[in-house]
Formats: structure tokens, sequence, C-alpha cells
């Protein structure tokens, strides 16, 4: 065969001089870059902390537009940014935006993915108790201009202590702190036996049909729907509308809690316009409320809109839900407060929410999980276990069944391993790559694959060997073969880590990647170590004798052939047998 | 020098020598996997998956089993969680052992205003123990999954699978012949339904890792069939212009050569899998680890057995559809009968000097049954 004049060319040395260069220059960038770190990224379900991945959710069930997803990774960055965690991270991946948290302080960023859109919309009519029977609105008669003037009387008693505030206040329980007590039937503290909405929201596809059906009744200018909306709507049940209010229209909504409903005018202001929001104690009573500055063009408007309609009440909206209306007691030209029901976490997190924008697009929570540091080091600890247990069983069998070849086996391994290391601290650096648990059982399931490239070339050289050749001609001409076999053996299992990566979504990803990774970096452990390393055994005298590599037996019966073939010529040789002429 | 029929069988496995008769016995494995094929069809069919909660969407809990007053029994977490949202929780188990022994729960959707009193109710009543020895909050573990994050994983795992199929298709066309690819396609379909059925009938938990680990299991089997299909094209070059043996005969030696390579090979890999389940289940008790070495050992064992006993006599049934693969073996029986009638000579003699060696040693394989034939030989000799 053409190789057989080529064979003695193969020069060893050079192909682990250029590996031993690949290492250098890994472990040089390793040392020399990044500060040092000589850790690879770990994922949050090995370290410990909380993953939220969220799921953009359109009207029309098409996938949303890259930009608006981009924009609201932005502003999800910024919010996170705000929660001052450090090393947290928000990803894109495929339509979602996943959220990484390290350490423990990460439940917070389980409300990150809150569309805020605040609005500010006129109360037309509310607020009705949301529990109550159909017969009992006679309020709406009496307070169709929004009815609630009165209010500003009874609670107005401890006035406007604030300079510019709104005469509201925030009363452990009713949301709606000024207008809420005057009303007779006050829709007081229920018993809220319901989950407050806002949870888990509907399929895409029904997401769209739904959110038209509820723009046509809960978005109607027909007074008549509207009343039969008013009535009609379960504050306990989830809001498909959620976020995707038409704020040219008006609405009717629930309050947050879910206890009292209202009609409410079209939006005169959005939240965009709000410069900053902070969390504050309320000076004025019990709990927090937020304090909102307006840019200048949303300061103007907002102080239009009070003068005009002092006495009047006037609803933040925040996502569909009314969050609390109050009643215009005075002009406002700065600041405003909003207050609800609000904890100290609740009123910093709006704040936050209110501070970072609003997100184009609306999303839901796909998935949430926090892993505490315990378990986290537990999954990493059994990863490590795993990994070591698994390559003793490969080493030792690698042993067992090859010898001295083996020991190539072990050799070529931890070299892989080397380089893998060096590679994973790196892309942590330089792509942000994170090790998670997926990805350590990728590197597990390919210490196999790894092997089985020696296992080839192995078994390949024994196949040389039954058929007469010596162990040293052996070795250039089964590599030819076997490396073809390993390259197409190797390039489907690239193959399908490769799509998986690019295709699959959530923790897929690392496995694809490790097991992709090894791969690659199999053949260059093979091409560059494994294989010089059996050239040079072969032509060693004292390595190279067959009994030491585990390929005793087939040299045996490969010496027959070598025996037999001069003596018999063309017939078939008779080796103590009786079958040939 | 060693007497052929001395080897030991090990011996004769190792180098290649075995000379099983697979091929010839492929009725026997065709009903085998038809049976195991029906099996698993059935229980899809009717049984269908025990899906996680990745799936069905719910949230999850898991705490360590230690907390400052001794250990915490799953009684006491249930009691716990009735006390916070008023009924049952669905599973509450208690998994994995020593430091990280843990108690999972499992429970309908959780919304963030119920979460929270329940993580503060668990950490206050049962005090469980952090990783520094001390009660802490923190050693809460939950996860919340939306119904509608399992179906995307799902879609997204299927569009991966049919992706891959199309692509390894137009790779195995590309590479092989196209009797190899179909082949091998019908092969890695056994995998996926043998597979899925598996855990169908045992009723193991359905997880996001399990539908990654049945992808790449896809990998793993066309690997191993790739390696056998590759001898098998080495053994069967030129042979239609030769009457040394029918293709069939190419194929089952190509078989016995890479026999070893290939139980060496699976157990090679299933070895650190192995490794990864015994941890995994043993320390953890659940997630990622176990749900992926799991659905890798079951789809390993499978792949490789299919790649022996099914890819390979597909492959022959399929070429035994070509007339000149047909007529070839027709030639060689010929040739055999031939030789037979006159007792014995060999008229193909340019076989190689190790045709007696695996006469010998095959003296009881049937695959080329012809009294005095020759049946099997080693490759290459066209090289010497």
């Amino acid at each position: 065969m053409a190789t057989s004049s080529g064979q003695q060319h193969v020069r060893p040395w050079r192909y682990l001089t250029a590996f031993a260069g690949i290492v250098v220059v890994l472990y040089a960038l390793v040392f020399l870059t990044g500060g040092g770190n000589l850790t690879p990224k770990l994922g949050i379900d090995l370290q410990g902390g909380t993953r939220v991945t969220l799921t953009a959710r359109t009207t029309d069930g098409q996938p949303p537009p890259r930009d608006q997803l981009i924009q609201a990774q932005d502003i999800i960055e910024q919010r996170v940014n705000g929660l001052g965690v450090s090393g947290a991270e928000v990803q894109l991946d495929g339509s979602n935006i996943v959220i990484t948290v390290p350490g423990d302080a990460g439940e917070q960023a389980r409300s990150l993915g809150q569309t805020a859109q605040l609005r500010f919309r006129e109360v037309l009519q509310g607020p009705v108790p949301a529990n109550q029977a159909a017969g009992q609105q006679p309020a709406p008669g009496q307070d169709a201009q929004s009815g609630q003037a009165p209010a500003s009387q009874a609670p107005a008693s401890p006035a406007p202590a604030q300079p510019q505030g709104m005469g509201e206040q925030s009363r452990p329980v009713a949301p709606v702190a000024q207008v809420a007590p005057l009303q007779d039937p006050p829709p007081t503290p229920a018993p809220s036996p319901t989950p407050s909405p806002g949870g888990l929201a509907p399929d895409d596809p029904r997401v769209a049909a739904e959110v038209t059906k509820l723009r046509e009744t809960r978005q109607s200018t027909d007074q008549a729907t509207q009343l039969q909306a008013l009535l009609s709507l379960n504050c306990g049940a989830p809001d498909p509308l959620q976020g995707y209010d038409d704020p040219t229209r008006p609405l009717v909504a629930c309050s947050e809690d879910g206890q009292n409903k209202y009609l409410l005018g079209p939006s005169f202001l959005e939240g965009t316009e709000i410069a900053s929001a902070q969390a504050q104690q309320n000076q004025q009573g019990v709990g927090w409320v937020v304090g909102l500055t307006f840019k200048p063009q949303g300061a103007d408007t907002w102080g239009r809109y009070t003068t005009e309609n002092v006495g009047k009440n006037v609803a933040f909206v925040l996502d569909g839900d009314v969050v609390s209306a109050p009643s215009i007691n005075q002009p406002i030209f700065g600041q405003t407060q909003i207050s609800g029901q609000f904890n100290q976490d609740r009123a910093q997190q709006l704040a936050q929410v209110l501070r970072y924008g609003s997100l184009p697009l609306s999303f839901d929570s796909g998935n949430a999980q926090t892993v505490s540091a315990s378990l986290g080091l537990a999954s990493l600890e059994a990863g490590l276990i795993a990994g070591a247990v698994g390559l003793v069983l490969v080493f030792a069998y690698c042993l067992f069944y090859y010898r001295l070849l083996g020991i190539l086996t072990i050799l070529s391994l931890a070299l892989s391993g080397l380089v893998v290391y060096a590679v994973l601290i790196l892309l942590g650096r330089w792509i942000g790559f994170t090790l998670d648990l997926a990805g350590v059982a990728g590197f597990i399931i390919a210490i196999g694959i790894t092997a089985d490239s020696f296992v080839i070339f192995f078994e390949r050289l024994k196949d040389e060997m039954r058929e007469g050749r010596t162990f040293r001609s052996a070795v250039p001409r089964s590599w030819e073969r076997a490396r073809r076999t390993i390259l197409t053996a190797d390039a489907v299992s690239f193959l399908a880590a490769a799509v998986l990566y690019i295709l699959a979504v959530g923790e897929v990803r690392g496995f694809a990647f490790t097991l992709g990774m090894s791969t690659v970096l199999d053949l260059v452990v093979v091409f560059l170590v494994t294989f010089p390393l059996v050239v040079l055994i072969s032509r060693s005298t004292s390595l190279g004798r067959p009994g030491l590599s585990g390929l005793g037996a087939v040299d045996r019966i490969g010496s027959r052939h070598r025996r037999a073939k001069p003596a018999v010529g063309r017939r078939a040789a008779t080796t103590g047998k009786g079958a040939g002429a | 020098m060693t007497n052929p029929e001395s080897l030991s069988g090990w011996t004769r496995l190792t180098t290649g020598t075995a000379n099983v008769d697979i091929i010839g016995r492929r009725r026997t494995w065709y009903i085998g996997f038809g049976v195991l094929i029906a099996v698993c069809l059935l229980s899809l069919v009717f049984r269908g998956f025990n899906l996680g909660i990745d799936f069905t969407g719910g949230s999850q809990i898991q705490l360590p089993a230690t907390g400052a007053n001794g250990t915490i029994s799953t009684q006491q977490v249930d009691r716990v969680y009735e006390g916070v949202i008023g009924f049952a929780p669905e599973v509450t188990q208690s998994v994995g052992s020593g430091d990280a022994a843990s108690i999972v729960l499992q429970s309908e959707p959780l919304t963030p205003e119920q979460l929270v009193p329940l993580r503060e109710a668990l950490f206050t009543q049962l005090q469980p123990l952090g990783a520094d020895g001390a009660p802490s909050a923190a050693s809460i573990s939950d996860s919340q999954v939306s119904g509608t994050w399992g179906g995307e994983v799902t879609t997204q795992a299927l569009i991966a699978l049919a992706v891959f199929i199309v692509l390894v298709t137009l790779f195995l066309a590309f590479y092989f012949e196209r009797a190899m690819a179909a082949a091998a396609l019908i092969a890695l379909v056994n995998d996926i339904v043998v597979t899925a059925g598996v855990y169908s009938i045992i009723g193991l938990e359905v997880t996001p890792a399990t539908v990654i680990g049945l992808l790449t299991i896809l990998g793993f089997s066309l690997y191993d069939t790739v390696v056998v299909f590759d001898k098998v094209r080495e053994n069967s070059r030129g042979l239609l212009k030769l009457t040394r043996r029918t293709y069939a005969e190419a194929a089952n030696l190509a078989l016995n050569q890479t026999l070893m390579r290939s139980m060496n090979t699976s157990l090679i890999a299933i070895l650190p899998v192995l490794g990864l389940l015994v941890i995994g289940v043993g320390l953890l008790g659940v997630g990622t680890l176990a749900d992926l070495a799991l659905v890798q050992l079951v789809g390993m064992i499978i792949g490789v057995v299919s790649s022996l006993l099914l890819a390979t006599p597909v492959l022959v049934d399929i070429k035994l559809r070509d007339k000149r693969v047909r007529d070839q073996a027709a030639r060689v029986e010929a040739r055999r009968a031939r030789a037979a009638g006159r007792g014995g000579t060999d008229s193909d003699a340019e076989d190689d000097p190790a045709t007696d060696t695996l006469a010998a040693v095959s003296s009881s394989a049937p695959a080329a049954p012809r009294p005095g034939a020759r049946p099997t030989g080693k490759t290459g000799r066209r090289r010497g």
C-alpha cells in the first residue's frame, strides 16, 4: 500500500511538540490573562444561586422581535444591577431571557421579569368589591363622575402632611387608603383565600385570542359593556390582559390584591415619564410607599391633570392591576407617592422596576430555580466523584486489557483533561461559558467516547498484526485506517452535540457544549499524543514487545502467517491442521 | 506454535477470530427486536410516560434532611406544607445519603405569595442545617416550573431530533452507500423506540435531562454502527468480482472482527455512566446527574446490541435485494459445490493462509456450511 513507503517518515516528536506547544499557549493564557483566576465559571446548580428563565409572551403567537428582546435584556440587566448582587447575569437564549444570580441573594430575581407598564388612569367608577354579587353595585350611579368626591373629607383630617403629597396614605389593609374608608359598603379586607393573580399565564397562541376578546369587553368604550365587564370580572383568576391593555381605551381592572374592581379611563400618563422611583417609609402612617419623580414633560402633564381634577381619583395601574387609587387633594407638581399594601420588600421591588423602565414585551416565568449553596456543593462533589470513579474504572479496564497501551490511554486521557480544564477557564472568561451539572455529565460521558478512539486504533493494530505484520510495521498502517473511522465516528458525535447546542433550550446546551468540546479535544489528543506515542513504543526494542501491550496472542497468530507465507506460496498453509491439501 | 484449536474462547474473541455466526441467525434477531419494539410501542400507547414537573408544571422544594433538632422526616415536611398551603403536597420523599441527603417535595405550582411563607415556615419549624452546620434559610432550594416550559423543552427537543436525523441521513448517504444509511437509520429508530419504551414500561420519570440524554444516545448508537459498517465496507470491497465469500459472510466477518471493539467501546463508555449513576443516585438521589446517567445507560446498551444484531443483518438483507449481490452469492455457492465435488481442493487458492486457522476455529459455524469449504478468511489479503 502506498503508505508502506511513507511510514518511516512519521515524526512522532513533531506531533508531541505541537501538542506541548498548544498546552503551553493555553496555560500561558490561563495564567497571564484574566487576573489569574484559576477556576472555571460554575453554574448556579453547582455553586448555589437562583436562575429564572423568562419566556417572552407575544399577542400573536409569533416569535418576539429580536430587537425587543435585546431591549428587554438591557432593562432587566439594569434591574439586576440595581439589586446590587455581584456576578449576576442576564442572557438571551432563543426567545428566553435567563437571569442567573449566584449565591443566596437571588430571591428577588424572580420578580425582575415584571413588565412594569405603569399607567396613570382616571377612575371612572369604583372601587367595587371584587367578591360582591352583581346586584350590589348601587354606587355606580352616584359616582359616575368618579363620585369619590367625599373621599377627601374623612381621612383628609390627617391632612396632606407632605408638601406636595397627594392626600394619600397607606393603611395596613385597604389598598386605596383615602378612598375606600369612605365608601359605605366599603371594600374592606375580606378574608382573602384567593391566591393573588399574576402567577402563570396561558399558552402563547391562546393568549392572542384571549387578549383580543378581553379588549372588546374590558376595554370597551360602550358603557353597558363596561358595566357588564365590571360585574363579571373575576379577580381571582390570572389575567391574560396583563401587560396588554390598550392605553388609549378605558379599562376594567382589579386592584392588585384582587379585592376591588375599577372602571378606569384611558391612560393620560405613562410610566416611561418617570425619572426615578424610591421606596420610602410612609411618613403619614405605617408601611412603605414609592416616591416618584417625573421627567420634565411628565411632570408637566401630571401637574396639569392634578390641577384640573382635584377631588377626583386617579389610579396607578401596574401591568393592568390597580396598585392604588387615591383621590387628588391638590395640584401636584413634584414628587408623588404611590401607596398600597406595601411592605419594605414590595416597595423596593416596585421602585426598582419603575426606575428601570418598562419592558417592551411581557414575560412568563417559565422556570425559576433556587439552589442552595449546600446542594450546589453536594452536586459539584457528586459530579467530581462520579467523574473520578468513571476515570478509574476506565483506567483499570484499559490496563487490564491493553497493558502498556493502557498506560498510554491513561496518559492521553490525563493530557486531554489538562487541555479541557484550560479551555474551560478560558471559555468562561471569553464567552461567559458556565459549567453546570449537565455539563459535568457531558464530560463524564465523553470519557467513554474519548477512550473509544484509542480502542478503535488498538483494535486496528490487532487486525494488522493478526495478518502477519510486526507491531512496528502495523502501527502506521493501522493508524491510517483507524484515523478515518475515528474521524467519522467523532463527526457523528459532534453533529449530535452541535444540533443539540443550536436547537435545544435550557440545561441541554451545557451538556451539548461539553460533549462537543470533548469530541474536538479528543481528536487533538489522539492525533497529537496517542498516535505518536504508539509509534515511539513500536520503535523501541524494549517497549515494543507485543506481550507488553496485550498483543501477545494476536502476535502469535500473526507470526504463524509470517512463517507460513514464504513456505507455501499460493497454497494455503497447514499449520497442524487437517483441512488443507 | 499455538495450535488455533487451543486458543481459548476469550482469546478468539479478543483476537477477532471468534467467528460467531450473527448474520445467519438474523431471523432470530428480527423476531427478538420485533417483539421488543411491539412491547415498547404498546406501553408507549397505553401507559405513556411518567412526566416530571418540568413537563406538567409544578414546584419542587428540596431541603437538607438534617435539621438543628435532628433528622427531618418527610411527615414533618408534609405537616409544615399543609399548615401553610392548606393541603398535602403531591410527593414528599427522602433522597440521597450522607451529608447530601435531602428531602424533596413536589407539588402543584405555587405562587410567590405561597412560596415565600412556605420557605419561612420550613426554616423556622425544621431548622435545616446549611453547609456550615448552622441552620440556614438559604439551605432550602426550590424550583418553579410552568407547564408551558416543559412543552417548549419538548418541542425544541423534537425539532433537534428531526434536524439531527436529516443531517445524519445526509451524512451517512454521502459517506456510506444508501443501503448502509438506511440500515443505520432503522437501528437508530429502534434505539429511540426501545429506550423510550423502557422508560414507559418501568415508569421512570421523564425530565428534560432524560430527553437530552435520549438525543445524545442517538449519536452514540450511530457512532457504533459507523465503526461496524466501516469494516463491512472494507471487507466487501471488490467482493462482486470474486467468489471467495458472499456479502453475508463478509458482513459476518466484519462483525466478528469488530465484536471485541464493540464490546470494549460499550464497556468503556458504560463504565463512567455507571459511575455517574451510582454516585448520582447514591449521593444526590434525584436530579440531572441521575436522569442523564440512567437514560444513557439504557440507550447505550440498546445501541450496541442493535448495531450488532440489527443494523448489520438489515444491511445484509437490503443488499440481498440487489441482483448482483445475489448472483455473486450463487457463484460462491457453485464454486464451493465444485470444490466439494473435487474432494475439497481449493480452487480459490488466493485465499490467504489464515483461512485454515479460521476454518478450524469456525468448524461449528454454519455460515458456510459446505463440507471442506473455507468459509471465511481474513481481510486485507488483497494488500498482501
